[in-house]
């Protein structure tokens, strides 16, 4: 069951594989006329972007260097999104996506409690997600020793480990609205809100009071906070995700045992 | 002996609105139960009750001796959904081999057998097959394990009238082998030559359920006779079971309950040159039934 499911979403995998390799490739590849002149580019990259803009890009101070280029264009905004987009994609084709086409029907009706039928789609985001990650990982790893950032391999495996984890929790949330739901709507409704202000409270609202206590429920802190690609393996930050997502899971096979099916 | 199907006060709610209230059924092992009603009656509603799509509101139902939520009884069960949506790049002949194995199996040669019965292309990518060619692979997928128990929501929707031969006979070897068949339908005709039994449901609720040959048996049966000359209407009134009598000249007309006995013996006093019989329309007294229920609201209304 878990390997019809990856086996549908093939295409779905490649083509999100390529063009987040061909996305990576080339911003990467900007690199090496950056490192010529650091210092005009990173002052205009700052001049660029106002203050609110520039937090919501995480800050822009040291683009000049590899490690901070890295960290803008790579592992900041547009990735991490990119990545959460594809979880959701994948993870409305697992139960609410062929439950609205009425494909699920027969599926629910095979030998197999339905708690499994959740768990096998589970897997099949989880490694889907896994195979996604580690072609990129290789490409950004590739490209980084190409144009000269010297990122050492630990710290940007933790930080890819960090966007692995990051996109599996926005996707298991997309599986488990839709599993309580059916509701394709429903589930990136609920993902495109917790991931825009998760984002806001940890880059906007950082300095803001009022809202940056909200930085505990944003996955968005667990994910960038620890900052990996300096400081290594965030451990503890990583499991909260992780948990999370396991917590998720859960959640999304018992809700689905409970309901109607394509009502 | 153990019901296939036994429900008791079974029923279902959406929100407020009804899909299915009070069913109390058995359906034996070795017949074929044909479900009628109009569309939107709940002849789905039951079924999907049936599979564990839906949870019940009240009541309790068993299938094969379990209740439906036990994943391991639907290896033993063939479904046909109502609404069979297949998708995708993947042909038809693949989707099968994975529900075959999901299942635990299915007999080697099995599915070219009935894909070759049904005339079905096994080679099409799904999302390109037509309505009736989706329906074949529908029934290819629901015969092909060899269920104890076969659950069919509309069958013969979509199927051109070779084939919906051709799927009668399937229903009728099912039968032979001692397996037991749901099938529904909102047209009579369609299940009434393969059914042992029918149930009626209309509104939600189960209005009868009847034995076909009884049935027949209590058919009404049109009946008009010619004659060389005029015939004297004294000479056919008051026969048992003789309604409706018209008598014009030579032609007699009149409708019959039950046996035809009474009215042949009188016509035989006279030359006959003419005799029509209509074949007994289940169809009529399906609407007989759907008519006395309907009256029986509309009394029921100003009380």
């Amino acid at each position: 069951m878990i390997t019809k499911y990856l086996r549908d979403n093939l295409r779905a995998l490649a083509g999100w594989t390529i063009g987040l390799g061909a996305f990576l490739t080339m911003y990467l590849g900007i690199y090496a006329s950056i490192k010529d002149d650091p210092a005009t580019y990173s002052a205009q990259a700052m001049a660029k972007y106002p203050g609110a803009l520039k937090d919501l890009m995480g800050g822009l101070q040291d683009i000049g260097t590899g490690t901070g280029y890295l960290q803008t264009v790579v592992y900041q905004l547009i990735v991490p999104m990119l990545f959460v987009v594809c979880a959701m994609i994948l993870a409305n084709r697992a139960i609410a996506g062929p439950e609205e086409a009425g494909t699920l029907e027969l599926v629910v009706t095979l030998p197999v409690e339905r708690g499994r039928v959740v768990l096998a789609r589970f897997a099949g985001l989880a490694l889907g997600l896994l195979a996604v990650a580690a072609v990129t990982f290789v490409i950004v790893w590739t490209m980084t020793r190409q144009v000269g950032i010297d990122t050492p391999f630990g710290r940007l495996l933790a930080a890819h480990i960090g966007l692995y984890l990051l996109a599996l929790f926005f996707g298991t949330l997309t599986l488990a609205v839709g599993a309580a739901t059916g509701r394709k709507a429903a589930a990136s409704a609920v993902l495109g809100v917790w991931a825009a202000l998760g984002y806001m409270v940890v880059t906007v609202g950082r300095g803001v009071d009022a809202v940056s206590w909200l930085r505990w429920v944003s996955p968005f802190h667990y994910y960038a906070d620890g900052r990996p690609l300096y400081e290594g393996l965030p451990a503890g930050d990583y499991l909260v995700l992780a948990g999370a997502t396991a917590v998720l899971a859960l959640t999304a096979v018992l809700t689905f045992d409970r309901r109607d099916v394509g009502v | 002996m153990t019901a296939v199907v036994r429900a008791e006060g079974l029923s279902k709610y959406y929100g407020r609105r009804r899909g299915l209230e009070d069913l109390t059924l058995d359906i034996q092992p070795g017949e074929v139960f044909g479900y009628l009603g109009p569309n939107g009656a709940g002849k789905t509603t039951t079924i999907r009750l049936l599979m564990d799509l839906i949870r019940p509101t009240g009541g309790r139902v068993r299938v094969l001796g379990a209740p439906p939520g036990e994943a391991a009884i639907r290896a033993r069960i063939g479904y046909l959904p109502g609404d069979l949506v297949l998708e995708g790049r993947e042909r038809a002949r693949d989707y099968l081999a994975f529900l075959g194995r999901m299942r635990g199996g299915v007999p080697p040669g099995r599915v070219a057998e009935l894909a070759e019965r049904l005339d079905a292309d096994l080679s099409v990518p799904m999302r390109k097959l037509s309505k009736g060619n989706r329906q074949k692979i529908g029934l290819i997928q629901a015969f092909m394990h060899e269920p104890e128990f076969l659950i069919l929501d509309e069958p013969t929707s979509g199927l051109d009238p070779l084939v919906q031969q051709e799927f009668l006979a399937m229903v009728r070897e099912v039968r032979a082998s001692g397996r037991t068949v749901l099938m529904s339908s909102h047209v009579l005709a369609e299940v009434e030559h393969v059914s042992d039994r029918v149930g009626i449901v209309r509104s939600g609720r189960l209005v009868a359920v009847e034995n076909v040959a009884a049935l027949r048996e209590k058919a009404v049966r049109r009946v008009e006779l010619h004659f060389d000359g005029p015939v004297p209407r004294e000479a056919f009134e008051g026969l048992p079971g003789v309604r409706d009598l018209r008598v014009e000249g030579a032609g007699v007309r009149c409708t019959i309950d039950g046996r035809p006995d009474a009215l042949i013996k009188a016509a035989a006093r006279f030359t006959v040159v003419h005799l029509v019989s209509a074949e007994p329309d289940l169809e009529e007294i399906f609407l007989t039934y759907y008519s006395e229920e309907g009256a029986h609201h509309d009394h029921q209304v100003p009380a």
